[in-house]
């Protein structure tokens, strides 16, 4: 299997120990990673698309044509980038307008946009493509019973109709508490599990009311699993849950730091990847519960 | 009975109503926007209610449909929405409410309604061809093992340049938000949109 890699802005500029992680994954599940070189920022809400509708397909398309010379489907980590790039294609796809201006923008630089290639979640590609019981093959270090709470990210769940891959029902989503477990985790459900971090948009313009609902959201955690580790499945939720408790430590909002990481970072530690090359960069403490990990 | 000027500011004055708005609304993606009932479920699901701002998809749309343009453009809320899309997914008439937040998005962006951090996006987003930029990632990249760009705009010139000539094409051209002239890769953007 060969899928291109779209790595996106947080992940290569804020996270790059993630972007380590899916380097080292998917080589090591046989899943042969190719560059898409050139490729973009995909681009999400702020920019393009509150701007002009059509021009912000022909940003996304115009990723999407990088995949398609090649013949290839596009994975990522981000959250984000997977709810543009699908709603770039969704939207050129359904709507005769958007897609003969995009393609007449495209035009301009000798492109086309065909709809051969798909984004891919990599939480859903990897639940979808390579499946738990391969997974479970590839494990060197189990995780034991550690007790995880998910954060599956908005962005890999809705609109449903613009998604390749996803969930029998969005508002109860188990595919990131089934990827845990199949790693020896337990993954338990708690009331606010489908509650937004407060990332992106909403960061930028109030980081008070963005932090109240990572708090909200942190509380119900540390009240209904008293988790080890917290997983996400986007990599913006994952700077928004790294970042934001040692806000709300120094606000006398919590007194607790529960470490945060990524699926596919925690993936890597569980194959036997150099924890420092792809947790490295965390602010959350991940040390102690990486080496709980490897020593078994 | 005379009011006090916290309750005066919160008088909306319907026959000011700006007519010409929905049709505006309408144009730029949002055109389903007369099917809302104004039933809420979408502000049931919303992440900007759950964190207080004044203004969510229910709410905006009761906006656009009284004409009340500048109230709007005067208030944050449509720069924090998540765009999460829970309101499109649950809306019983289908008419994707999150559309109609970025159509008015859209109508901010041009009367320059927009905020400093959105510029900056989108600044970045042309000069290095992405939207979140740290110029001084390399060394973190490097710490990890990386090379210090990515495969992407930010490394490949002919890339950038091809899509800055797309970008030339769109509405931003127009606009004049930012300068479109030759690529600066010096500068830092983080931006959480």
């Amino acid at each position: 299997m060969k899928v291109g890699f779209f790595v996106g802005c947080n992940t290569a500029f804020n996270r790059p120990d993630l972007e380590r992680a899916v380097r080292y994954v998917y080589p090591a599940l046989g899943v042969e990673l190719d560059e898409l070189d050139g490729q973009s920022c995909c681009p999400t809400w702020g920019t393009m698309p509150s701007i002009d509708l059509a021009g912000w397909c022909a940003v996304g398309a115009r990723n999407y044509t990088i995949a398609e010379e090649k013949g290839l489907d596009m994975v990522t980590v981000c959250g984000s980038c997977y709810g543009s790039l699908a709603e770039t294609a969704h939207k050129i796809k359904s709507d005769p307008g958007v897609k003969s201006r995009v393609n007449e923008l495209l035009g301009v630089i000798g492109k086309e946009f065909k709809g051969t290639s798909r984004i891919r979640h990599a939480v859903y590609h990897l639940y979808q493509e390579v499946g738990l019981d391969t997974l479970k093959e590839f494990i060197k270090y189990q995780l034991g019973g550690l007790k995880i709470a998910v954060q599956p990210g908005c962005h890999s769940l809705w609109p449903s109709d613009a998604y390749v891959d996803g969930e029998e029902d969005t508002f109860h989503p188990t595919v990131l508490r089934e990827l845990c477990e199949a790693l020896g985790a337990s993954a338990p459900y708690y009331s606010r599990l489908l509650d937004c971090c407060g990332m992106g948009g909403m960061r930028s313009t109030d980081m008070d009311k963005s932090f109240k609902l990572v708090e909200t959201k942190l509380s119900s955690m540390k009240e209904e699993v008293e988790p080890d580790l917290i997983v996400t499945g986007c990599s913006s939720c994952l700077i928004q849950l790294d970042t934001a408790q040692d806000f709300l430590k120094k606000d006398g909002k919590i007194n607790y730091e529960i470490p945060a990481i990524h699926y596919v970072q925690l993936l890597a530690i569980c194959m036997g990847a150099d924890p420092q090359q792809v947790t490295g960069l965390a602010r959350t403490k991940v040390d102690r519960v990486v080496n709980r990990i490897l020593e078994g | 009975m005379s009011s006090t000027p916290e309750e005066e500011r919160k008088t909306i004055n319907l026959s000011t109503g700006d007519s010409g708005f929905l049709s505006e609304i309408k144009a730029l993606g949002a055109g389903d926007i007369l099917e809302c009932i104004q039933c809420a479920k979408c502000a049931a699901t919303c992440p900007l209610v759950l964190a207080g701002f004044n203004f969510f998809n229910k709410r905006i749309i009761q906006a656009i449909f009284l004409g009340t343009r500048e109230t709007l453009l005067d208030d944050p809320s449509i720069w924090a929405c998540q765009s999460c899309n829970r309101c499109t997914e649950v809306c019983p008439r289908k008419l994707k409410p999150f559309e109609v937040i970025m159509a008015m998005r859209r109508v901010a962006v041009r009367e320059f309604a927009l905020p400093t951090m959105a510029i900056e996006g989108i600044k970045s987003l042309y000069d290095v061809g992405h939207a979140v930029y740290l110029s001084q990632a390399g060394r973190s990249r490097a710490s990890v093992g990386l090379p210090e760009r990515p495969y992407s705009t930010a490394s490949n010139p002919r890339a950038l340049k091809e899509l800055q000539a797309l970008l030339g094409k769109t509405a931003l051209a127009d606009l004049g938000i930012i300068p479109m002239g030759g690529p600066d890769v010096s500068g830092t953007c983080e931006v959480g949109q």
